[in-house]
């Protein structure tokens, strides 16, 4: 396999934490996420796309496929691992470690990385308590769960809303009901009845199939 | 322009025109989340106004008044409440259609200021969409309540318009508002217009790229509505393709695929916004608890108990106190009105047919119109809305939601059900709660097929008395078979399917006496307005047809249908065909018709009546077409086709049931 060039990996880095929600990701959010222009990152998925990274989600943004998942999933995994060190060997501010981990994870091997894993202890998350994917990059199961599986009192973050219907959607973004929104579980209603969620200081009474394509982390 | 008349806007078509006269009064939206206190708003501002009905170019999701504000003339027009203007059907987007076809000059965004950050995105929107707008602070007197203190001067400061903290019921800040509104109408420079907001880098760039190139292809030619370009170029990012087309731009040229994903992007962008800046205008003096309320009203163990305890209460009120007042307004008017009346007619138009058929009109029309409007619908009403006001009936839509889904209905259908079971017309009237046209056919039919009081008042006095109750029994068991059959089916049978449930509960809220009291009579005027001619006129016909004696050669018409199907005797089906007026009367008449041809005893049924027939007379005068009230505010409510549709389905039913009792019944030994 050829070697990635380090710039590449900054990008499939990032596409992997944008896409760990499962939503597709589009290019205006990834230029945003990484502060450049939107026509360098346009370029930019090209070349992951030529690559066989990232693949086109029906038309919807971008996604990445089971060798992008992999290869992304492991440069996370030396980025934390290495923030790990930074942090737990050599006694550095966690909140100073993202940069240096930026440079350290492209220069380390497999025989490193594992060596490195086995000397922290093998831990299952970095510094800022973000989880640590496995040799074979996969990320241990994010409990994301849909909202109508959720009980009264339980909390939960919006992580993506896999409706069809555009208007829906719309409908439900003008009421805050977005990716990264908190919501709590106020109430549910008996016989699969509607949820009753707060979101600010609002609170909204959401059919159960409504509910069901709202997905939330906890 | 003090002493002037309204501007008879109706006279001039377009509002293009209308703006381009001299005397043309600026156009003011009113614009805000539900539950805002808009309307009362609404109210104060336009107060003492002529109401001129609907001024040309709005659609009907806008309700437009001429009026005065300290000698200037204004349109001011009223938007339904919703939480973003935007193609996402039904309100949000008939508020949109509405919006642009005003063309306001101002608009006044209504907020709540116990829920900032979720009104000001609406706020945020209408600014994007280069309205020039003036924002309400309303509910600052709850917001205070609350612990928590809104910074009106910061508001204003980070939004860039002009913020006026208001309390509309009482007015308060009312003419502070209206200033501050003709001042921005009058101005000539940005007042109202705020600076282009930051939606982040992506979306900042191809919305420059979109306006430029909207520009060009406009080409100094004058947008729809009188949008900007970069108001277009803003609506195409959000998905609304219709203003670009309807200022004659080639849409699918602008757009390029990736667009798609940009409304989410700036749906997302404009709650941070708004998050951001509510955060930054307001305090919270002490954090929000719960709402012990919603806990009690929503949770399955009390909120059903609750639920049932309300549902009897209003079904017992309307039941038993409609019933009363039914009976004192009837006997006052029998005694006091309708000898009076006789007499008059009886000068006027003589003893003979045409007197009497005017008496069936004038006194038997107006008393049915009292009978059922009065102790029902007014007393209805007042039940509803001080259901609305408090804010029960969202807790009832949230206990009831799942039943009513197999019905292809949502929640709040619960309300207008129980209602129907003391009054089919004030029933129909509430099925405007539910937002889709499938949704209120379906709830309008199955109200026709509940029983009111008056057909309640058949089943008892027919049934109960001359065939035993547990007949009576028998027959809501029929009736709720039916209605359950039939929900169900309609549910199948009508195109699309039930929309999903996105409903906002609001807090409770103490309701005010005067805004229920005014609600109430608002309502009531309609339902006058439009039912009683109807009724009158019905009235009438049915007088002419009797006093004519027309009426008995519909015996032979109806005979194989009464006789040989439902197999009843010949004058029952007469009954049932003057019993569209009001369902009481038939028993009151069978008795009545029955004298005439068999003889005195005729109020004892059973003499010329079997179990079986009374149960199969009653079933059917039941089911079959609503009475003309209904069917006169169902025309408005459904359009008439549907009403129709309703009507013809209810009699098929009617029959069929009808048909089938009278050959079962039998069988089971009535």
């Amino acid at each position: 396999m050829e070697k990635l060039t380090q710039s590449v990996e900054e990008y499939l880095e990032a596409v992997f934490k944008l896409t760990a929600g499962g939503a597709p990701l589009t290019v205006g959010q990834l230029a945003e996420a990484l502060g450049v222009s939107p026509p360098s990152v346009s370029e930019m998925v090209r070349r992951l796309r030529a690559a066989g990274l990232v693949e086109e989600d029906r038309g919807r943004g971008i996604r990445l496929t089971a060798r992008g998942r992999t290869e992304g999933g492991r440069l996370v995994r030396r980025h934390r691992l290495s923030e790990r060190f930074l942090v737990d060997l050599l006694e550095m501010p966690w909140d100073a470690v993202h940069d240096e981990a930026c440079k350290l994870e492209h220069a380390l091997s497999p025989e490193v990385e594992a060596r490195l894993a086995a000397q922290l202890g093998n831990p299952r998350t970095c510094p800022h308590g973000r989880a640590i994917p496995d040799e074979r990059g996969r990320l241990a199961e994010e409990p994301v769960r849909p909202l109508s599986d959720l009980e009264a009192g339980d909390v939960g973050t919006i992580t993506c809303v896999s409706e069809e219907q555009a208007e829906l959607l719309r409908y439900l973004a003008s009421l805050g009901l977005l990716p990264g929104t908190e919501v709590a579980v106020e109430s549910v209603a008996p016989f699969g009845g509607p949820v009753l969620v707060r979101v600010g200081e609002a609170q909204y009474a959401l059919g159960r199939e409504v509910a069901g394509k709202i997905l939330v982390r906890r | 322009m003090g002493g002037q008349q309204p501007n008879e806007a109706t006279d001039i078509p377009t509002s293009d025109v209308r703006r381009g006269a001299a005397v043309a009064p600026p156009v003011v939206c009113l614009v805000g989340n539900p539950n805002v206190g808009k309307s009362s708003l609404f109210n104060c501002l336009t107060g003492s106004a002529v109401e001129t009905a609907h001024c040309a170019g709005v659609t009907t999701a806008a309700t437009a008044v001429c009026t005065e504000w300290a000698g200037t003339e204004v349109e001011v027009v009223d938007l339904p409440g919703v939480y973003g203007v935007d193609v996402s059907g039904g309100d949000q987007e008939a508020a949109r259609r509405a919006l642009f076809e005003a063309c306001p000059d101002v608009v006044v965004a209504v907020v709540d200021a116990t829920n900032l950050a979720r009104n000001l995105y609406l706020v945020l929107q209408l600014l994007d969409l280069g309205y020039r707008v003036v924002v309400a602070l309303n509910l600052i007197d709850e917001a205070k309540r609350r612990g928590l203190d809104i910074d009106a001067a910061e508001l204003a400061r980070r939004l860039g318009v002009p913020v006026v903290p208001t309390v509309a019921p009482r007015g308060q800040g009312v003419d502070e508002l209206t200033e501050t509104v003709l001042r921005v109408a009058a101005s000539a420079n940005g007042a109202g217009r705020g600076p282009d907001r930051d939606y982040g880098e992506a979306v900042g760039e191809r919305l420059d790229e979109l306006t430029v190139a909207v520009m060009q292809r406009l080409s100094g030619r004058r947008p729809a509505f009188g949008l900007g370009a970069r108001a277009i170029a803003m609506a195409l990012l959000e998905a609304d393709t219709a203003v670009a087309a309807a200022s004659g731009l080639d849409v699918t040229e602008l757009l390029r695929r990736e667009d798609d994903s940009f409304a989410l992007e700036i749906a997302r962008r404009r709650h941070l916004l708004a998050r951001t800046i509510a955060a930054a205008s307001s305090t919270a003096r002490q954090r929000r608890g719960a709402d012990t309320w919603w806990r009690i009203t929503t949770s399955s163990l009390t909120g059903i108990p609750i639920l049932v305890g309300v549902m009897a209460a209003i079904f017992v009120t309307l039941f038993f106190v409609g019933d009363l007042l039914a009976q004192a307004l009837t006997s006052a008017w029998e005694a006091a009105v309708s000898p009076l009346l006789t007499e008059a007619v009886g000068a006027l138009f003589g003893e003979g047919a045409l007197g009497a058929t005017i008496l069936w009109g004038l006194d038997g029309g107006v008393l049915a119109i009292l009978a059922v409007g009065i102790p029902y619908i007014l007393t209805f009403y007042f039940i509803l809305a001080l259901l609305e006001d408090s804010g029960y009936l969202n807790a009832a839509a949230f206990l009831t939601d799942r039943l009513m889904h197999h019905f292809g209905l949502h929640g709040r259908a619960v309300i207008p059900l129980i209602a129907a079971g003391g009054c089919n017309v004030p029933a129909v009237i509430a099925t405007r709660s539910l937002t889709s046209m499938r949704e209120r056919t379906i709830a309008a039919a199955l109200i026709t097929l509940t029983p009111c009081s008056a057909r309640t008042a058949v089943i008892l006095g027919a049934v109960a008395l001359f065939a035993g109750w547990q007949w009576a029994l028998f027959v809501y068991g029929v009736l709720i078979v039916v209605g359950v059959g039939a929900g169900l089916a309609l549910n199948r049978i009508l195109p699309g399917q039930g929309g999903p449930l996105v409903m906002e509960m609001f807090p409770f809220r103490r309701p005010v006496l005067g805004q229920v009291a005014r609600k109430t009579w608002r309502r009531f005027r309609e339902f006058v307005w439009d039912a009683a001619p109807i009724i009158l006129a019905g009235s009438f016909i049915l007088g002419a047809l009797y006093e004519t004696g027309a009426i008995w050669r519909f015996t032979a018409v109806l005979a194989p249908v009464v006789e040989d199907w439902l197999m009843l005797p010949a004058v029952a089906g007469l009954t049932l065909l003057f019993a569209v007026l009001r369902k009481e009367l038939a028993l009151q008449l069978l008795i009545a018709f029955a004298a005439v041809t068999v003889g005195t005893h005729a109020d004892d049924l059973t003499t010329f009546m079997s179990t079986s027939q009374i149960v199969t007379y009653a079933v059917v005068n039941s089911i079959y077409v609503p009475c003309v009230a209904t069917i006169a505010v169902m025309g408005r409510e459904l359009g008439w086709r549907r009403t129709a549709a309703v009507s013809l389905g209810t009699v098929m039913l009617a029959l069929v049931a009808g048909g089938v009792l009278a050959r079962l019944l039998p069988l089971l030994g009535a």
